[in-house]
C-alpha cells in the first residue's frame, strides 16, 4: 500500500528557533530519512517553502483568479510530505510518529488512489 | 525549481458526479499529464483517497494519539497534487491554471542547497 505523509506544524513555532536547534532538528530528519530507506517504504519526500510563498489559483467562468498564500488560513501549515510504500495502515502510522515533527506538529496520512494501468493496445 | 501544485477541492462534488462526469475529469487529468511530460516539467503525482480514509497521527512525549480523519475539517480537501520544475513561479501557475480543479496551491519546493547540512 502507497501512504502520502503530510506533515502540519506551526510555522510560527519554527521562526523564533535558533540556528543550534535547527541544526539538531535537521540531524533528527537526516536520521529519520535514513531510517525511512533502511525500511525500504521510502518513495519520495520534499519540504515545501514557508506558505508566505505560496500562490492559489482559481479557475472561475475561464477567468484565472491568484492570490498570494495558502488556500486555507490553519493553526498548523502543510510544511512538506512523505510517499511511502508499506505492508498496511499500522506501519505508515509507525512511520508518522517516527517524524520530527510528530511531537510538536500533527502528521496526516492519507492513502493513495492506486489506477490499473491498461495494457498497451488494449 | 520545483513546485507542488496541492489540488484542493470540496469531496462531495467529486461524489455527486456520474461515471462519464468522472471518465471526463480523468481525460482531463490525462490530457494535463501529456502537457506536462511534453513541457519537461512533470516531476510526479498522485491521486488521494478521499479524506474519510485519512488518519492523524500526534506524537506527545512517548504518547502517540491517532485520530480518523484529517488534520483539519475544511470545506476543500486536499486531494492530489502534481510535482513539477519549472523555471518560474509564473510558469507553475500557468501550470495550475491548466488543471481541471476547484483550487490548486503553488507551493515552492526547499532546494536541496538551501537546506542546512
Amino acid at each position: 500500500m502507497r501512504y502520502l505523509l503530510l506533515i502540519y506544524a506551526d510555522e510560527r513555532a519554527q521562526a523564533d528557533v535558533s540556528p543550534d536547534q535547527i541544526e539538531r532538528l535537521m540531524k533528527d530528519w537526516w536520521e529519520y530519512e535514513g531510517w525511512l530507506r533502511e525500511t525500504g517504504w521510502h518513495r519520495a519526500g520534499e519540504a515545501l517553502q514557508p506558505i508566505a510563498t505560496g500562490t492559489t489559483v482559481r479557475v472561475r467562468d475561464g477567468q484565472t483568479l491568484t492570490t498570494d498564500g495558502p488556500f486555507a488560513e490553519t493553526k498548523e501549515q502543510l510544511g512538506g510530505f512523505y510517499l511511502i510504500e508499506c505492508d498496511d495502515l499500522d506501519q505508515a502510522i509507525e512511520a508518522a510518529a517516527r517524524l520530527p515533527a510528530a511531537p510538536y506538529g500533527s502528521i496526516e496520512i492519507r492513502p493513495i488512489q492506486e489506477f490499473e494501468v491498461p495494457e498497451p493496445g488494449s | 525549481m520545483k513546485f507542488a501544485l496541492l489540488i484542493y477541492g470540496d469531496e462531495g462534488s467529486w461524489e455527486a458526479l456520474s461515471d462519464e462526469g468522472r471518465a471526463q475529469m480523468y481525460a482531463q487529468h490525462e490530457a494535463f499529464g501529456s502537457w506536462l511530460e511534453e513541457s519537461g516539467y512533470d516531476r510526479g503525482g498522485e491521486e488521494l483517497h478521499p479524506s474519510d480514509r485519512a488518519k492523524t497521527v500526534r506524537a506527545d512525549g512517548e504518547r502517540i494519539t491517532v485520530s480518523d480523519g484529517p488534520f483539519a475539517e475544511t470545506k476543500e480537501q486536499l486531494g492530489g497534487l502534481y510535482l513539477i520544475e519549472c523555471p518560474s513561479i509564473d510558469d507553475a501557475v500557468e501550470a495550475a491554471r491548466r488543471l481541471p480543479a476547484q483550487i490548486v496551491e503553488v507551493r515552492p519546493i526547499v532546494g536541496s542547497e538551501e537546506r542546512p547540512d
